[in-house]
């Protein structure tokens, strides 16, 4: 899953968002009442539930769909939903776990180089945008992954994309590129 | 005539006549008198009519009117801006491009007076002529960040590949805003605004060298690039007194907070430089460098030369002197140790080779793996403390909470204990006492409003 290279990258996830369905309704009071760690949010329509372990923040509307954020990897993702609903099935609701789907990962890692932002800009057009005065990074868009990656000239980069193992290939596909305009650190 | 071979479909009767209404031909049945066929009413022309129905009902088509309004005020941003013709007639075709592509012909009058500006810019960077995003959503008076995102729309919609601003152009035309010289202030704090701007530029310049104008939004970077240039072309008391507040007051501009970060930074940059001015006695501060500002820029190449040379030799006495600790043999002297700290570890490290045996191993290896991991450690997220000139979000990270151990290896497969899931679960019981302290809260609130 690391780069190609002799040092293997580290790639770092930091974020996975999920959605799964209860497949019956839910009533919020309820839950906000009865539930604890709940935060109640009735001008949205929503209550946000924290598991502790793993460290899961969970949306959970009133038509049975459920977001989580927070977990650092999907099977801790899909541990922490398979909780929630276990939660949830205790609290009364007759609860069925189904289409749980992994949505977003977002990933950092770090190049041991720094990064000249304009050359890469530069090399990459029109796939990589950089406006500095409105972002500090590079934005590139890896369209047949779905794979964001923002480049920061201190060489780390972040990593956005459908699933992990997309997160990987974009950063696989990107090193040879940063590399060509890499900054020598001195 | 009767007979015609036709029977009515009311009566059944074939005593059918032609009985003409007006001018139209009608054939009747005599019985009941129903219509059993009739001709045409009206005649049109031979080969169908002149005129069809819609040429006919069609209106003149107008140019659409706020399409006109917005070339108009692309016309007017352009004027302002007192850019060339060439511009100008670029930017109205921009406009008109988007305007009428589908992502901006629905959207609101605002958004589409921001896309304007945008069109202005664009025309702008193609054509060679420096202007910054925040100076035209400071002219559009709209938030910096919607011009950002219709830009960036309007740049994709269109498929154009605009060059990036770079910062040195801009501190010129940028430098013209501030009104400092001898015809606004007084002759003590006046200054001629190209030997303001060129000032200006060579720092500007020596702040992109050392990582403080990377990704960093510009025009705070100028401002303090122009205050810095201010106040050490005449570096006497009076401007060294005068705080960036009152500058921008004097100069009529707009303060930015940032600004000040960036003039701490430059200072920063200057005294490290300012270091290895041979000829300078005293310890140069951030207070007292903007006096050799003049020497620094004029020699800037070669101080900076000379101090990532020293900060070199600084670093590699260090790593030498590092390596001695590590190796539990008795190594040769170290080339020069110039820190008394150094001096200190040698001394131990001959200490402990003289202790006999096994107690030898412990003591050497533990320092090595210390130095080893300590090492890994700054190297890997904090080069910036081994550089001279690194960027100041390296050199000062924010502090990252350590991750909760023993949270890796997660499978899907654990045991959910019941305990543990009714931690999640308020009693019947604590239910009933929260929602009634939910409603005494909400009763009093509502006493008190």
């Amino acid at each position: 899953m690391d780069s190609s290279n002799d040092d293997a990258l580290d790639i770092i996830i930091t974020n996975v968002v999920a959605t799964f369905r209860t497949r019956c309704h839910l009533n919020l009071r309820t839950i906000a009442l009865e539930g604890t760690n709940v935060i109640y949010k009735p001008e949205v329509g929503k209550v946000l539930m924290k598991l502790r372990k793993p460290k899961i923040t969970a949306s959970i509307w009133s038509s049975g769909k459920i977001i989580c954020t927070g977990a650092t990897s999907e099977d801790e993702a899909k541990l922490g939903a398979r909780r929630l609903a276990r939660v949830l099935q205790k609290l009364g609701f007759k609860v069925r776990f189904s289409a749980f789907k992994v949505v977003n990962v977002l990933a950092v890692c770090s190049m041991p180089f720094a990064i000249r932002l304009i050359d890469f800009t530069k090399k990459n057009r029109p796939i990589a945008s950089y406006e500095p005065e409105l972002h500090p990074a590079v934005t590139y868009r890896i369209k047949h992954l779905k794979a964001t990656i923002q480049v920061f000239s201190t060489g780390s980069i972040t990593v956005t994309g459908p699933n992990v193992q997309n997160v990987a290939t974009a950063v696989e596909q990107v090193y040879p590129l940063l590399f060509e305009c890499q900054k020598p650190r001195n | 005539m009767s007979g015609a071979g036709v029977s009515c479909p009311g009566c059944g009767s074939s005593n059918i006549v032609d009985d003409d209404l007006y001018s139209q031909a009608q054939m009747v049945c005599v019985d009941c008198g129903s219509v059993v066929s009739e001709g045409v009413l009206a005649h049109d022309p031979n080969g169908g009519s002149d005129v069809s129905y819609s040429w006919t009902t069609a209106v003149t088509r107008k140019p659409c009117v706020n399409l006109v309004k917005g070339l108009q005020r692309v016309k007017a941003i352009c004027r302002i801006l007192r850019v060339n013709k060439e511009i100008e007639d670029l930017s109205q075709t921009y406009y008109k491009q988007a305007y009428q592509h589908q992502t901006f012909i629905k959207v609101s009058l605002q958004k589409k007076e921001v896309l304007a500006g945008c069109c202005v810019l664009v025309s702008c960077r193609l054509l060679n002529w420096p202007i910054t995003m925040a100076t035209m959503s400071c002219l559009l008076d709209a938030d910096p960040m919607v011009v950002g995102v219709v830009y960036q729309e309007m740049v994709k919609v269109l498929r154009i590949e605009a060059p990036i601003v770079n910062v040195t152009d801009v501190v010129e035309a940028h430098s013209q805003e501030y009104k400092i010289s001898l015809l606004h202030v007084p002759e003590q704090l006046a200054e001629n605004s190209k030997d303001l701007a060129k000032r200006a530029v060579a720092l500007v310049e020596l702040a992109a060298d050392t990582w403080i104008v990377t990704g960093r939004k510009p025009i705070p970077i100028m401002m303090a690039a122009i205050y810095l240039a201010w106040q050490s072309l005449k570096p006497s008391k009076q401007r060294l007194k005068f705080t960036l507040d009152r500058f921008c007051q004097i100069a009529k501009v707009n303060k930015h907070r940032t600004a000040l970060k960036r003039i701490t930074e430059m200072k920063e940059v200057l005294c490290k430089l300012g270091r290895e001015i041979p000829w300078v006695r005293e310890e140069v501060t951030p207070d007292n460098v903007v006096r050799q500002v003049d020497d620094i820029l004029k020699n800037r190449y070669a101080l900076l030369r000379r101090a990532l040379r020293t900060h070199e030799d600084a670093l590699q006495a260090e790593d030498s002197v590092t390596e001695e600790v590590a190796s539990s043999q008795a190594s040769e002297p170290v080339e020069h140790t110039p820190n008394a700290s150094a001096v200190e570890l040698y001394g131990l490290n001959s200490e402990r080779t003289q202790q006999p045996g096994d107690g030898n191993e412990s003591p050497c290896t533990a320092p090595e793996l210390q130095n080893d991991s300590q090492e890994s450690q700054e190297s890997a997220p904090n080069w910036g403390k081994r550089m001279l000139f690194a960027p100041p979000c390296v050199t000062h990270p924010k502090r990252r909470r350590a991750g909760l151990p023993g949270l890796q290896d997660v499978n899907g497969d654990e045991e959910i204990s019941d305990s543990e899931i009714d931690s999640y679960i308020r009693t019947p019981r604590e239910a009933r006492e929260f929602a009634l302290t939910q409603k005494i809260l909400s009763l009093s609130e509502s006493e008190k409003s």
